[in-house]
């Protein structure tokens, strides 16, 4: 994965906020998930327009990480997203 | 032919049955639910042709059922059973799910098949525990009141020793069933608040049992892939399982010996949220 990728979430996925985690509703997969916090902020800003490096950094200040913990987490999760088919294919 | 009339869930059944093994059959499932007679919501027909000698279950509207053998039989009864029902009542959201009541408040019981579910609520009918069902958990999502579907408890193999089935349970090709008469407990018969829904873990070889809260996000997702007819409510039934997820305890119950984990169940819920 390369960091200046703009991960983007699928617009047919429904996703409910519960205290600080995410439900999301994968219908057309047939899925359903938990996100936890970290999860959940990352799927908040892959809106197609930010880039891995700038959630990562974004990462490393809401949780008072290092930068390379947070670049790690993001790219896991947005790999894990991917994975599951809750991501728009796009290319960068 | 024999009729057999239901009341389930407060809509009208009528079972015709062709053929005593039949008769004999449905009413061991279902001859506690039975009532009245009256115009049916749900018609069936069922009983045994040919030769060798087939079960059969009609329905207007479907497709004629076979089954080679007795638990094949009430396994595809069941199923089409559970399916019309929740036709007739879209406005309650099914759980794949036990339910008991101990005082005044139902526990919900929810694993995949094979999990251990029906063995655990049979054991807890012993321990204080009353029994709405060990299948389907019908709940009122503006009451949260789970409803009684209290069909026989059907266990896929005899439970340990600890907790014997009664004698002379009639058993079928796919297992037990434990007619709601032998249960050593009352059978509940009315709507009756959720107070906590307990998620199954079942490992050969655990110790001891355990149990763990979860949070509401993760119950609300493993409640949503144990409902039944989600698609019938708001949000494709995801504010269904946010409701119950979110408004009452929810726990990761792992199971060992079955008196540890009952004796487990009754401290949780005594304890309270």
């Amino acid at each position: 994965m390369v960091v200046e990728e703009h991960p983007k979430r699928r617009s047919d996925v429904s996703a409910r906020a519960v205290q600080e985690e995410l439900v999301v509703l994968d219908r057309a997969g047939n899925h359903i998930h938990q996100l936890n916090p970290t999860a959940t902020f990352i799927w908040h800003r892959c809106d197609g327009r930010q880039t891995v490096q700038a959630i990562a950094d974004e990462v490393a200040g809401a949780f008072a990480i290092d930068p390379e913990t947070a670049r790690e987490a993001v790219i896991t999760s947005v790999r894990r997203f991917a994975e599951l088919g809750l991501l728009d294919r796009t290319r960068d | 032919m024999h009729i057999l009339t239901l009341r389930v869930l407060d809509r009208a059944v009528r079972i015709g049955c062709s053929d005593p093994a039949a008769q004999s059959l449905v009413t061991t499932a279902y001859g506690s639910m039975r009532s009245g007679g009256g115009e049916p919501d749900l018609d069936y027909t069922v009983g045994r042709e040919g030769v060798p000698a087939t079960f059969f279950i009609a329905r207007k509207g479907r497709e004629r059922l076979t089954a080679a053998d007795d638990g094949r039989f009430l396994a595809l009864f069941d199923e089409d059973f559970a399916i019309e029902i929740q036709k007739l009542r879209r406005d309650l959201y099914f759980v794949h799910a036990g339910v008991l009541r101990r005082g005044d408040v139902a526990a919900m019981f929810v694993t995949k098949p094979g999990g251990g579910k029906s063995t655990l609520c049979w054991a807890l009918l012993h321990h204080g525990f009353d029994y709405l069902s060990d299948e389907l958990a019908p709940v009122n999502l503006a009451t949260l009141e789970v409803h009684p579907f209290s069909r026989a408890l059907a266990l896929k193999k005899e439970p340990p020793g600890s907790h014997p089935l009664p004698p002379l349970t009639p058993r079928t090709s796919r297992g037990f069933h434990v007619r709601v008469e032998d249960l050593p407990a009352a059978v509940v018969q009315s709507p009756t608040p959720l107070a906590a829904v307990f998620f199954l873990s079942y490992a050969p070889g655990v110790a001891e049992p355990a149990v763990r809260r979860i949070s509401a996000a993760e119950a609300a997702a493993r409640l949503y892939a144990n409902a039944l007819n989600p698609l019938a409510h708001r949000d494709d039934g995801l504010d269904g399982a946010l409701r119950i997820a979110t408004t009452h305890p929810c726990f990761e119950l792992t199971t060992a010996d079955l008196t540890p984990t009952c004796a487990l169940v009754t401290a949780t819920l005594e304890r309270g949220p």
